[in-house]
């Protein structure tokens, strides 16, 4: 109970810094944060999957893709309202994964994690080459900010990046809300039994196969809202989106926080952006620095960074409490 | 005596040019508590796997409480009652002794498919988790990680899971393997104990004979695959074919162990 107290205050007190965000930072700073939140929203997700059921997918790209070409062409041919957008993203989004999913979840291991491979590359390739609908390796430009309308009774601005933020906040207090609560209820457990032994869970009486569908749809829900709101954000949606390189951001970033938290894929997703802001400065190829802090968090933090953290959390107080 | 909880007709399966079931025409009676023995590689395995959806069936057909289930997946046949243990401990080793007993309990009533509520909301789970585990002796371990469990605790909860799931027919395989004397006595009498309650039909596989004659009302001899002998203990016991394929062996193998 006390535990249960100390996290719901110092989820408190995060929402409120990030609510001050916006009034104290610059506007840098304001888009970073945003751009912290979108991965946050899709790895948060993505960890439903990867660290609680314990299936590596590489094609989540393809579903976030889906969000943002969900909402970019909702807008184009239907409303631009924002949350209808969103909706319809995530609609997208989940279509696509029920698909994909249907697909790939008879597999499992290596064979799953290369299906959603392929099943991502060709998303990404359609993408590409249906000029017509998406605008091809233009990508789908000009989504515009409306403002977010309740029935006409009143409109709330999301033009500028410090409304459109708030925007975001709610979004990814939202995800990471649910996040938690379905780690905490029976659905998770079954997925844990699954990660820890799936054959054991079918003599337990679970339907393995559907669960492992729903948690993938689940995940892509998560990626499609990420990336229905990156739409937004960058008045744009790019079919690189749906590329496997992008597929791999929420990998790296689960295992660079700790796959066993829900706090891992958060942390991670901070030290992304930030490490990939501050090593552009210096030079072209990010990603070879990129590579070097990768390589050191997982030879020398078992679980991540929040592995470890809670690691040396546990000896401390066990050496009080001794 | 009423309609036989399982019935098989004709079930057999092979690997290869190996035979470990041949045209099995078996049933089993609510409430007798059944031994399945014979030699290594004689089917014992073979069956239960086959019984329980461990292995797809090749050829003839299972009926259960008069439905056909030889096709049925496993999660299925969970649902309907069968369930079973395992050789090698097959539990879920990061999760605790409690969360390894609530998942067959939540799966069992329904509640498994809950994203959003709160575990800690699930009081009668949770009671009837606790009950279960108080019947196999495992309730001061509840929030013990599986991993960190002592063998015959493992095994115990091995039990426990497969009795989570509420079956009318167990198959327990090798309940006792790797247990201590001490150990083996108190798995046997919350078996006896159960077994008295009535709900659950216990089918067991074993290799311990002492186990076997003082525990079960029937026995079931199998031999490459094809049923040998078929009856009370005391019949199994006269059988002169058990004992030359079977106890012989047994005897003669202890006769040679001895004189080394």
């Amino acid at each position: 109970m006390k535990a249960q107290t100390r996290n719901a205050g110092a989820a408190a007190a995060v929402l409120l810094a990030l609510c001050a965000v916006p009034f104290l930072a610059g506007k840098f700073a304001v888009y970073l944060t945003m751009r912290i939140m979108l991965l946050g929203i899709f790895a948060v997700g993505y960890n439903l999957l990867l660290g609680q059921t314990g299936l590596l997918s590489f094609g989540h790209g393809a579903f976030y893709a889906a969000g943002a070409y969900g909402l970019g062409l909702f807008g184009v041919h239907v409303s631009t309202h924002p949350l209808l957008g969103v909706a319809a993203g995530v609609v997208a989004a989940v279509l696509l994964a029920l698909l994909v999913g249907y697909l790939c979840v008879r597999h499992t291991e290596i064979y799953f994690a290369m299906l959603t491979l392929a099943c991502g590359m060709m998303v990404f390739s359609l993408v590409w080459n249906a000029r017509e609908i998406t605008g091809g390796d233009d990508g789908l430009i000009g989504i515009v900010r409306s403002p977010v309308s309740f029935f006409g009774l009143f409109k709330i601005p999301i033009g500028t990046d410090r409304q459109f933020y708030f925007l975001v906040l709610v979004f990814f207090a939202l995800s990471v809300w649910a996040a938690h609560r379905i780690r905490q209820s029976p659905f998770g457990l079954a997925l844990a039994g699954i990660r820890e032994n799936a054959r054991r869970s079918e003599f337990a009486g679970v339907p393995v196969r559907r669960y492992r569908l729903a948690v993938f749809v689940l995940s892509g829900a998560f990626a499609g809202l990420a990336g229905s709101l990156e739409a937004l954000l960058e008045s744009n949606a790019r079919p690189f989106m749906a590329h496997w390189t992008h597929s791999a951001e929420p990998v790296l970033v689960s295992l660079l926080g700790g796959l066993s938290s829900l706090l891992g894929p958060l942390v991670g997703s901070v030290i992304f952006i930030a490490m990939r802001e501050i090593i552009q400065r210096f030079t072209e190829n990010w990603m070879l620095g990129f590579g070097i802090v990768l390589l050191v968090i997982i030879m020398g933090f078992r679980g991540g960074v929040m592995g470890t953290l809670s690691g040396l959390f546990r000896k401390a107080s066990a050496r009080e409490g001794g | 005596m009423g309609e036989p909880l399982l019935t098989t007709r004709k079930l057999s399966n092979h690997f290869g040019m190996v035979c470990t079931a041949r045209d099995l025409d078996l049933t089993f009676e609510q409430g007798v508590l059944t031994s399945v023995i014979g030699p290594n590689g004689a089917g014992k395995s073979t069956l239960i796997n086959l019984l329980t959806g461990h292995l797809p069936v090749q050829a003839g057909k299972i009926h259960f409480q008069g439905r056909d289930i030889t096709r049925l997946p496993i999660h299925q046949r969970v649902r309907m009652g069968i369930c079973r243990s395992f050789q090698i401990v097959n539990v879920f080793p990061e999760l605790t002794v409690a969360q390894n007993v609530m998942i067959p309990v939540l799966a069992r009533t329904g509640r498994l498919w809950r994203p959003i509520r709160r575990l800690s909301r699930e009081t009668a789970v949770m009671r009837e988790t606790e009950a279960i585990l108080e019947k196999v002796a495992l309730l001061p371990e509840r929030d013990t990680p599986a991993t960190a469990l002592s063998h015959g605790d493992l095994r115990l909860l091995e039990v426990g899971v497969a009795l989570a799931a509420a079956p009318t027919l167990l198959f327990l395989d090798e309940p006792t393997a790797g247990m201590n004397p001490v150990e083996r006595v108190r798995l046997l009498d919350s078996i006896r104990q159960l077994a008295r309650e009535g709900r659950t039909t216990f089918v067991v596989v074993e290799h311990d004979m002492d186990v076997v004659f003082s525990l079960s009302e029937r026995i079931i001899v199998l031999h490459r695959g094809e049923i040998l002998c078929d009856g009370t203990p005391g019949q199994v016991r006269a059988d002169g074919k058990v004992r030359e394929v079977y106890l012989g062996d047994d005897v003669s193998d202890l006769f040679r162990c001895r004189e080394e």
